[in-house]
């Protein structure tokens, strides 16, 4: 099948260039930062002396839930930016520099060609969102508390959902331009003007994919699914579809060349 | 100093080090691999090894030229 | 047979037209040069037959295609400067290419070797792209255009960037590569044209100025040109020259005589007898054939 062919070749590039092996790692340090940082930061305040003698040092204890959120605070900015860059060229490079000439002169179906690419995207954003938390759940575990593994698969699940609408937002600009510093810049510019209009109106746009980590955070505190988390995640899917729609349609109308 | 390493729980820190360990070395095995770079080679050694925990990371992303 | 009908074709890009108006048809088993200067509309004409642009106005149509599938199966086409994966080696892309083109895989596989055999790069077939020198990419070019046996094969430039051994290469393949597929190909250098197409298309300013096979365009442009030369000055037999009614004009250029036919078999009798009969001190008579320069300076100053 001709869609297995693009995705197993995206996988494959990948692989060869190694993002598999370091996007899941610098994923992993993302999430165990705040953990590790956190538990250690007396220790590490009372050994650079920064505090005169006898100032009494209390820190809060931070509950298992609210160190995942920290973790998933860091993914959703830095590693928001990481895979903003990693995604950036996936098509628009292909057509700056050529190769999209060769390929696309084949009976490629554009949406199979874009298709696979988001694909092989989401599984790698996936996997390395997966063992990210994985080992932040281990620190948790270890220094402040148990959490159950359940929750943490949910968190998974949930926020998994706006990490593929990061990921859809750049294949769509990667159809709509060909320089790839175009198409970064617009993604993250997209993301932030997202967050900031959510602020603004927050009261208005509470099932924003914006607010999906309050809505979960909220999850982990309350123990239960609530009907916010659900609407947000149907938002940020039905966003994610129509806009990944748009991208198919945007590259048929698009003469290949420009 | 002496009492915060002592402190230390080693099996919490050693495995943000190995796998910032791990980072150096594929970054540094791709790079005496690699034919083309954005900028002179050498420049992205120093990069790898000494920017801290980063150094790997802007090598992955901008290190390397395709064509 | 025809294969394919460009009817009317036109491409404007900034309100200028690369294309103007173009219409010819394919024979099958042709093959087919595009000669123009640079800037002509070469590569613009073979874009769009391939799909990567979309014409202005008119249309291309293959004439085996009555359920309107997608004409890309049915294609190979090979830019001037082709751009490969640089990560796969030359025969992960030939069946990669082959695979999107909805060939099976062990039928890809053994297109690859095959095609990278013919094409002779077999030993540097699991090597990375990036290792290849420009020649080897062109030939893997030409591999990738034809390893799901396309109808038509379009090549943008194919020889013009090799050395001339690679160069005497390539048109040996076109030459096999004819016997299967139709072929289209642009080149500005008219002795590759000359070489391996049936027929040419001249290309001006986005439009056929004249086109044919070799035989007919010599024949309508063959310069009427003889030249004399003589052991000694030509000037006493200029005169002669020109008395005769065949001849429009000469000039002298020392011991050699231009001259200009109206006919030029007539002319070449003419003055083959005349020659004979008052013994003139020939060392040498040739007909000029035109070249195939001459006779597009002749065709674009029309």
């Amino acid at each position: 099948m001709q869609w297995i062919t693009l995705f197993q070749k995206e996988m494959l590039e990948n692989w060869r260039n190694k993002k598999w092996i370091w996007f899941p790692l610098v994923i992993i340090l993302m999430a165990i930062m705040d953990p590790i940082s956190n538990y250690y930061l007396p220790q590490i305040i009372e050994a650079t002396g920064g505090l005169p003698e006898g100032t009494n040092i209390e820190l809060p204890d931070y509950t298992p839930s609210e160190v995942i959120m920290m973790s998933l605070g860091q993914i959703s900015s830095l590693g928001v930016l990481v895979i903003v860059l990693i995604s950036m060229g996936t098509i628009a490079g292909e057509r700056k520099s050529g190769v999209s000439e060769l390929i696309l002169v084949k009976p490629v179906a554009y949406r199979n060609y874009i298709t696979a690419k988001w694909a092989a995207l989401i599984v790698l954003v996936w996997g390395a969102l997966f063992i990210g938390l994985l080992a932040s759940w281990y620190y948790v575990t270890i220094l402040y508390g148990s959490l159950a593994f359940g929750s943490l698969l949910l968190v998974v699940l949930f926020y998994g959902l706006w990490l593929t609408l990061v990921v859809t937002v750049s294949i769509f600009y990667n159809t709509l331009f060909k320089s790839v510093g175009v198409v970064g810049f617009l993604s993250v510019l997209t993301i932030m003007l997202m967050s900031l209009v959510t602020k603004i109106f927050g009261r208005f746009l509470n099932w924003s994919p914006i607010h999906l980590s309050d809505h979960i955070f909220d999850m982990l505190m309350m123990e239960q699914i609530s009907t916010e988390l659900i609407a947000t995640a149907i938002i940020t899917l039905a966003i994610t579809i129509i806009l990944l729609t748009g991208s198919i349609f945007i590259f048929k109308s698009k003469e290949m060349a420009n | 100093m002496q009492e915060v390493f002592e402190n230390i729980n080693w099996a919490v820190i050693a495995p943000f080090i190995i796998i910032q360990g791990i980072l150096l070395i594929v970054a540094l095995i791709d790079w005496a691999k690699a034919d083309r770079f954005n900028g002179p080679k050498w420049m992205w050694f120093f990069i790898i090894i000494f920017v801290n925990i980063m150094g790997p990371i802007l090598y992955f992303i901008f290190g390397r030229s395709k064509h | 047979m025809t294969l394919l009908t460009v009817s009317n074709l036109t491409k404007v890009y900034d309100k200028k037209a690369a294309v103007d108006h173009v219409s010819f048809t394919f024979q099958k088993g042709k093959c087919i040069a595009l000669i123009g200067p640079n800037g002509a509309g070469k590569t613009t004409i073979l874009r769009t037959l391939s799909g990567i642009l979309t014409p202005t106005t008119g249309s291309v149509t293959f004439a085996d295609n009555e359920k309107n599938e997608d004409i890309r199966k049915w294609i190979g086409y090979l830019p001037q400067y082709p751009v490969f994966y640089s990560w796969m080696t030359g025969k992960e892309f030939l069946v990669y290419a082959a695979k999107l083109a909805y060939t099976p895989k062990a039928e890809a596989e053994k297109r690859a070797v095959e095609l990278l055999k013919k094409v002779g790069i077999e030993e540097a077939g699991d090597q990375h792209i990036s290792k290849y020198s420009g020649g080897m990419k062109q030939r893997l070019g030409i591999a990738q255009a034809t390893i799901h046996k396309p109808k038509l094969l379009l090549l943008d430039e194919p020889v013009s960037s090799l050395d001339p051994i690679g160069r005497r290469e390539v048109l040996t393949l076109m030459e096999e590569l004819k016997q299967e597929m139709t072929i289209l190909f642009s080149t500005h250098i008219l002795g590759d044209a000359d070489e391996v197409s049936d027929e040419l298309l001249l290309l001006h300013q986005g439009k056929i100025v004249e086109s044919g096979t070799m035989a007919e365009l010599r024949k309508k442009y063959q310069t009427a040109k003889i030249e004399l030369e003589f052991q000694h000055d030509s000037i006493p037999y200029q005169a002669k020259v020109n008395a005769m009614a065949s001849i429009e004009s000469s000039y002298v250029d020392q011991n050699m005589l231009h001259v200009n036919a109206i006919d030029i078999t007539q002319a070449r009798q003419d003055i083959l007898h005349v020659a004979s009969a008052e013994n003139w001190p020939l060392t040498s008579f040739s007909l000029n054939r035109a070249s195939l320069e001459d006779m597009f300076m002749k065709v674009v100053k029309r």
